[in-house]
């Protein structure tokens, strides 16, 4: 398998094809997801207030609450696929994401303590996922640091501590108010609900930047997943190739998290869906990337119009997604049982 | 024999310790469980003389501290005994099934299923009272594990690995469609956040004792399939060779392991890290043999869920912190350990 | 709700994030909403958390948000949009007032989950809303996008709020009556009772559907506040900058401690039932050996809300219903 990646390297049409395919359903979608809300306007006047040509609500519903959004979901949607594409590569499993080395907990962890204890504001908010979330992947890396990270060794910590996290979550969530928990419950399902420029700005960039140097970490990505040996010999300085991966993985998640709450398993399910479509032997960005952006965009669209009224759109990704993933790794396993 | 102990075993275990050795550490096992018993009658969060406590179970009397202990106190003890226990033999017929030491009993979508049925009784039925949703758990702990059962079911068998990628797959479907009826429905989720600390204060025993039936008979079954589950680590082909019907071993533990988990949870609500941590301790003190796993499993897990209980008791006086979060506190540590052990590379 | 001390033990810790976090959005520009007051001529200026707003003189189509909601009802509003309230709550309201409550477009939960365009839809001329601050901050800005939006915190005392409420939803005809019978039903009990009040050491004790099996709570939050300020009547408190004692979860086997007091108080339902989450404590035999529940110390009070007048009258008939079955002392 293997070797015969090594040959069609540079001959490999079918990932651009599938890039470009993804990118136009990517389009579609988010011409849907500007023209349809619970707000009626008509596509006329979407357009125009688009080019500038409204005042008033109308303007601010289209440039203000939908496009914001819809440009979240896209950008947010291919840091996860990356920072989900990153992670499998570097731990050689299909089931590792950054939520497993217990980011998503302690971010979560985070976002309660500044809820709960300081009573903090929104950007305090932000700042303790962030903390908290870095903190965890932080204590996970050195917890399972010993001569090196070994990829298992980091599963299974991150397993561990994300579970204490768990429970320490569930506990605060118990000693709280009524309308605080829910509110927390809500980040923590994962919302962009009331997205703005400002966020999306802000979290567009660092992304940006993000993506650029996942794209620059690619070629000793694919050589690490060959084994460390393999890599060093063909000139890889393991250790940090390594670290920096964790941290580029770990920061787009983390920008992601602080704007919208932990978005599930798009990270997870963007790679796997990625590989089977664009037919690649291993882990590849570009693709991943895109799907994860259809994925949340898609998700997302299905979450605002799916219930009366709208759901966090990490819930339609935890069942969407889960399934997906249950469902290919379920029937995969059965052909070669 | 030796390969195994040496996968499964820390280091200086890779013999199999003799009989003597496992005899007298399960001896010394029971006494601390003994021990641990008593002192759950003795220690909570208001301070009640040994005398009143001996009255309270020798002399009853309509006393208000006496009732405190027989009405609070011995409960809980015995329902952390039978959680304990269940959930400890859980752990170790399920690491036993998919020769995985990291699994755990949840793993097969026993503890989403039961926490799913509850939020559904919750929000869509307006069930309320530990009572009510002690059946309704049970009966998705089974439900859902039938699911993971038939999905997981292969042309040859039930393979341990499909199901496990089953039971990922249902409780995150489960876990979302949850969350997203909790979201929704502010009195659902008002009561499963104390649900899903998992605690095992507040079980009143006659609630609890329609449950028990399930958890013997699932006791006894696991026992009878030790000496399978013995010959199938060494591998199916070996094990088959050796007589043993691969798909009845299975199907038996893994009924037996959805009622002790299914039971456990219903009773107490999802408490994590007991099934995991315990069976390898076991195995660490009485090597790879599943009998003596089981054995060692029934008297440690309530060693660590009483302890536990007892700890989060007195740690935040005058409340308490339930079980479930102080298990995670203390076995957390203990998992990492493991994994940082100079073989755990291997495991 | 006194958070003090924690806030302090965080301040540190949220001075250090702030700066991170303030780096993180200085580069995003704020648009200016345009504000369209003009269109309307007739409008008044209110106060609430968010600043002094302007709004309509006569709202016709108001939205409420939060804990605004079952007060507006109360004082006879009808609102267009209002966001999800429990089952458990909206079952001791009056049905004439469930009426309107379930008349009213559903926006979803509280906080950043409601449904902005459904809201925008509802074309409302006004928005009330209290909730978290944190969450408000969220939503702001697309809720005065929308129209003039009134905020209180979770901090406003329940009076002020039915003030505010009553004034920017000019909803100010009932509150007069409310407030004279309130005033007047608090001299009636104050009067009465006076020995009872001045000498009695209370406790009101409390249970919540989320909180674990076996556990209650000594409740010094809720209709219990007015009793203590109000009437003056001596219930344990916690201590300043402490938390509520009613975020304390004790386990049953504290019931026992329950006898140092000389009444007890415990919520109940409109008929008189010990509420739903509450029964279990009752049916312990702890419970009923405490010495005053044995000699009928042990009150059962009904607490519909205690956000506005029209609940808080009907806590205050039920106390004084309540306190009026006490043995007479001495």
């Amino acid at each position: 398998m293997l070797r015969r990646r090594r040959f069609a390297v540079r001959l490999e049409w079918r990932p651009v094809v599938v890039c470009a395919v993804l990118a136009l359903a990517i389009a579609g979608m988010a011409v849907l997801a500007l023209m349809t809300g619970s707000y009626r306007i008509g596509a006329g006047q979407v357009v125009s207030a688009l080019t500038g040509g409204e005042t008033g609500l109308v303007h601010d519903i289209v440039v203000e609450w939908r496009l914001p959004r819809v440009t979240a979901t896209v950008v947010f949607g291919a840091a996860l696929g990356v920072s989900g594409a990153v992670f499998q590569s570097l731990l050689r499993n299909p089931l590792a994401d950054p939520g497993i080395i217990g980011f998503s907990q302690g971010s979560y962890t985070g976002a309660l303590i500044v809820i709960l204890v300081v009573n903090g504001t929104y950007l305090q908010l932000v700042g303790g996922a962030l903390l908290g979330g870095m903190a965890t992947a932080v204590a996970v890396y050195l917890l399972a640091h010993r001569r090196g990270v070994q990829g298992f060794r980091l599963i299974v910590v991150g397993i561990g501590l994300s579970a204490i996290l768990r429970s320490l979550n569930t506990w605060l969530i118990l000693e709280a108010d009524l309308e605080v928990a829910i509110a927390a419950a809500a980040w923590e399902a994962g919302s962009l609900n009331g997205v703005s420029w400002n966020q999306v700005l802000i979290g567009g960039a660092c992304i940006t930047m993000l993506l650029l140097l996942a794209g620059m970490l690619s070629r000793p990505m694919r050589q690490l997943e060959l084994g460390d040996d393999a890599a060093a010999s063909q000139g890889v300085r393991v250790a940090p190739a390594r670290l920096a991966l964790i941290v580029v993985g770990v920061a787009l998640t983390a920008t992601v998290t602080a704007a919208s709450g932990p978005i599930a398993f798009i990270s997870l399910v963007a790679p796997q869906i990625a590989r089977r479509i664009a037919r690649t032997a291993g882990i590849t960005l570009a693709p991943a990337a895109f799907v994860g952006a259809l994925l949340c965009l898609t998700a997302d669209y299905i979450a605002q119009h799916i219930a009366p009224t709208p759901l966090p759109v990490g819930i339609i990704t935890v069942i969407l997604g889960g399934g997906y993933l249950g469902w290919l790794l379920f029937t995969e396993a059965r052909r070669r049982l | 024999m030796t390969t195994l102990a040496q996968r499964h075993d820390g280091p200086g275990t890779a013999t199999v310790p003799g009989p003597r050795r496992r005899l007298t550490g399960l001896v010394v096992a029971l006494a601390t469980l003994l021990i641990l018993l008593v002192l759950s009658v003795m220690i909570g969060s208001t301070a009640i003389a040994p005398s009143v406590v001996w009255d309270a179970l020798s002399n009853p009397s309509a006393d208000i501290d006496q009732f405190a202990i027989r009405d609070y106190r011995l409960p809980r003890t015995v329902v952390g005994l039978v959680v304990g226990a269940a959930l400890g033999v859980a752990g170790a017929l399920i690491q036993a099934l998919t020769r995985n030491p990291l699994a755990d009993p949840g793993i097969f979508g026993v503890q989403a299923g039961a926490s799913f049925a509850v939020t559904v009784a919750v929000g869509l039925l307006g069930v309320r009272g530990i009572g009510g949703y002690m059946w309704f758990a049970f009966a998705g702990a089974l439900i859902v594990t039938l699911m993971v059962l038939a999905l997981g079911s292969t042309r040859q068998g039930q393979s341990p690995v499909v199901m496990v990628l089953a039971g990922v797959c249902v409780s995150a479907v489960l876990g979302g469609a949850g969350s997203a009826l909790e979201l929704t429905n502010p009195d659902a989720f008002d009561a499963m956040r104390s649900w899903n600390a998992g605690s095992i204060v507040g079980r009143p025993l006659d609630l609890v004792w329609p449950i028990l039936p399930f958890l013997v008979v699932a006791l006894v079954l696991a026992l009878a399939v030790s000496g399978s589950l013995n010959a199938m680590a060494l591998g199916d082909d070996l094990a088959a060779a050796q007589g043993v019907r691969l798909t009845r071993t299975r199907v038996l533990a893994i009924i037996a392991l959805t009622l002790l988990a299914g039971g456990a949870t219903a009773i107490a609500g999802p408490i994590g890290f007991v099934g995991l941590m315990v069976p390898h301790v076991a195995r660490w003190i009485a090597g790879p043999h599943q009998s003596w796993i089981f054995a060692y499993s029934v008297l440690l897990a309530p060693i660590l869920l009483l302890a536990s209980d007892i700890l989060g008791r007195v740690l935040m006086r005058p409340s308490e912190i339930p079980v479930g979060v102080v298990t995670a506190f203390v076995g957390a540590p203990v998992l990492v350990a493991l994994v940082r052990r100079k073989n755990a590379s291997a495991l | 709700m006194n958070r003090n001390s924690s806030r302090r033990r965080g301040t540190a810790i949220a001075a250090a994030l702030l700066s991170t976090t303030l780096v993180l959005t200085a580069c995003g520009g704020d648009s200016e909403e345009t504000a369209d007051t003009a269109a309307a001529p007739q409008t008044r200026s209110v106060t609430g958390g968010n600043g002094t707003i302007q709004v309509p003189a006569d709202p016709q189509r108001v939205v409420t948000i939060g804990n605004t909601t079952l007060p507006f009802i109360d004082m006879g509003g009808k609102p267009v949009g209002v966001t999800e309230v429990g089952a458990s709550e909206l079952a001791l309201i009056p049905t004439d007032q469930k009426a309107t409550f379930d008349a009213a477009t559903n926006l979803g939960s509280s906080g950043d989950q409601v449904d902005m365009e459904k809201l925008a839809g509802l074309k409302p001329d006004l928005i009330l809303a209290q909730l978290p601050a944190s969450e408000f901050e969220g939503i702001k800005k697309q809720l005065e996008a929308v129209a003039p939006t009134v905020f209180w915190g979770l901090d406003v005392e329940w009076k002020a709020l039915a003030d505010g409420v009553s004034q920017a939803g000019d909803v100010t005809d009932g509150l007069g009556e409310q407030k004279a019978k309130f005033q007047e039903k608090i001299a009636k009990i104050q009067q009465t009772y006076s020995a009872i009040i001045g000498g009695t050491k209370f406790v009101n004790v409390d249970r919540w559907e989320s909180s674990d099996p076996g556990t209650f709570s000594v409740a010094d939050f809720g209709c219990v506040e007015i009793a203590q300020d109000d009437l003056g009547m001596n219930f344990p408190k916690a201590a300043a900058g402490e938390d509520p004692l009613g975020w304390t979860s004790l386990p049953y086997e504290q019931i026992a401690g329950l006898s140092k007091y000389d009444v007890i108080t415990y919520p109940v339902d409109a008929a008189g039932q010990p509420k739903v989450s509450f029964a279990p404590v009752v049916a312990t035999n702890t419970w009923k050996a405490l010495p005053a529940v044995n000699s009928g110390r042990a009150l059962g009070v009904f607490c519909p809300g205690n956000n506005s007048y029209g609940p808080v009258l009907q806590y205050l008939d039920s106390l004084d219903t309540a306190l009026a079955t006490l043995p007479a002392k001495q």
